[in-house]
């Protein structure tokens, strides 16, 4: 691994530099943008006025320049006014309740998911409506990106030698989106995390990709909260054995359903901690005795699924139909909040 | 052409090597510190089991750590660093 | 802890090796490693012994035994 923070490197074609990468072990498989020292200089300017340190990232527990950031971010097609998100998502998979070292070390299938609240997913256009969990724009791909870059060059997390899950997931390409707060009935997730409604923020906790909870048959809130807590009641999850906080995220057609029924996020997390149980008869007797050492005891015969209602986040995303998305977490991990820093004025 | 080295980080301060101080192998107190992992806790009962053929085995203790998936708390390693000499750690998977 | 002075010595599978010696690498740390075969979780008790035998092997051999 080179150890100057500037290589003087042959030019050469694309194809050429995709080798190279490659060779580097610095992709993520798919082809990068070179981090010309240009480039890197403009995506810096993107976050001019952040003289925040960045702490070591696990498990090399090197100390990152803004520079070697900023190249991670260039070369997953971040544009320089993504940059200060991806360091806001940066710093909270840093904050040691995310347990980032864990979630690498870990065979679970976990991955960052970012989501973005505030006035600056409209500025930067990250996609919070339909098919935002997936393809096709630009903020989403590269700012999930650039986060799972760095966390690989910088931090050393190399797949299938220090990043150790049994499957990976696609989401460790990118998983990043922003919340819909536009068609959101209840307040924004970061105000309700105590943050101005014109701040904006990253969200980032360790995760499974979404999981689709379906429901086009109920036709009230109570039923729809029934159907998802027997989608989301699962004696596989992690959070049964590790006892974590999860998303769920309401489509805004099901939003709409539960705030017409006056389901506030409050009584939505409590209905969801009460009746999202795990019966004992669906779980084996070696890992009702492993989750009971942990601390996870039955309680009326069934396990439950996270601590406490708070550890049940809501938030709303997504564009028409019935669905509504369930997000697994490492389960030892938390849901991290970073407001993102705008640039100073030059 | 130049590029800006995408895995360039600064090393921590250099503390030098850490190395334990000589312990007594046979009759220093031993903590056996387990992840939490299934069969880890067994893997360390067995070894100490096999242990008191070789070793005096009444100040060999057990703990876990709360979850396979965080770090101990501070307050155990804290505990452990006090009491203990030898620590025989299971990362069992 | 070796950092805080106890002798400590890690038993981890194979497959946890790499990882393993890159902390210690990272935290300057001589690594007192035992490995034994993936995986330990998911052994019944016939099949963890040979687990245990290998743990110990490595041990007595850390021990000087």
């Amino acid at each position: 691994m080179p150890d100057a923070e500037v290589l003087d490197i042959p030019d050469m074609d694309p194809d050429a530099w995709a080798d190279y990468v490659e060779q580097q072990g610095w992709t993520d498989g798919l082809p990068l943008v070179p981090p010309t020292e240009a480039a890197v200089a403009r995506m810096v300017e993107g976050a001019r006025g952040d003289n925040e340190p960045v702490p070591p990232i696990t498990p090399r527990l090197m100390t990152p320049t803004i520079r070697s950031l900023a190249a991670n971010a260039v070369m997953a097609g971040c544009r320089p006014e993504y940059f200060p998100v991806v360091l806001a998502a940066l710093r909270g998979v840093l904050v040691a309740d995310y347990n980032l070292h864990g979630t690498l070390a870990t065979t679970h299938s976990c991955a960052p998911m970012v989501m973005i609240n505030g006035p600056l997913r409209k500025t930067l256009n990250v996609n919070c409506g339909s098919n935002c969990f997936g393809q096709g724009w630009r903020a989403n791909a590269a700012i999930g990106r650039a986060l799972q870059l760095i966390l690989n060059n910088v931090g050393g997390a190399k797949p299938a030698v220090m990043d150790r899950l049994t499957f990976g997931s696609p989401a460790k390409y990118t998983f990043c989106f922003g919340e819909n707060e536009e068609e959101s009935p209840f307040a924004p997730y970061h105000v309700r995390q105590g943050f101005a409604a014109d701040e904006s923020v990253a969200t980032v906790i360790s995760s499974e990709p979404n999981h689709n909870l379906n429901d086009h048959g109920s036709t009230s809130g109570i039923d729809l909260l029934t159907t998802f807590a027997g989608g989301i009641a699962s004696p596989a999850a992690n959070n049964i054995s590790a006892k974590g906080p999860f998303f769920i995220v309401f489509g805004p057609e099901h939003a709409a359903t539960l705030a017409r029924d006056n389901w506030t996020v409050e009584a939505i997390q409590q209905f969801l901690f009460d009746k999202a149980r795990v019966p004992l008869s669906e779980v084996s007797a070696e890992n009702r005795y492993r989750y009971e050492t942990g601390g996870n005891f039955p309680e009326n015969g069934a396990f439950k699924v996270a601590p406490t209602p708070e550890d049940i986040h809501v938030a709303v995303a997504g564009g028409p139909g019935k669905h509504s998305a369930w997000i697994p977490s490492f389960g030892g991990t938390a849901a991290i909040s970073v407001r993102i820093k705008p640039p100073a004025a030059a | 052409m130049r590029i800006v080295n995408p895995t360039f980080g600064i090393e921590p301060a250099s503390e030098g090597t850490a190395t334990a101080a000589p312990v007594d192998w046979l009759n220093d107190p031993m903590i056996l510190f387990s992840n939490n992992k299934p069969n880890a806790k067994e893997l360390l009962e067995g070894v100490r089991q096999r242990l008191s053929a070789i070793r005096r085995i009444d100040n060999i203790d057990y703990i876990a750590k709360p979850s396979a998936s965080q770090p101990a708390p501070a307050e155990t390693l804290n505990d452990v660093v006090r009491k203990y000499r030898i620590a025989l750690l299971a990362l069992g998977d | 802890m070796r950092k805080r002075g106890l002798a400590g010595v890690v038993i981890a599978t194979e497959t946890f090796r790499p990882l393993v010696l890159a902390q210690a690498r990272a935290r300057k740390l001589e690594p007192h490693l035992i490995v034994v075969k993936h995986p330990v979780g998911g052994l019944n008790a016939a099949e963890l012994e040979e687990r245990i035998e290998a743990a110990f092997a490595g041990l007595k051999l850390e021990m000087g035994v």
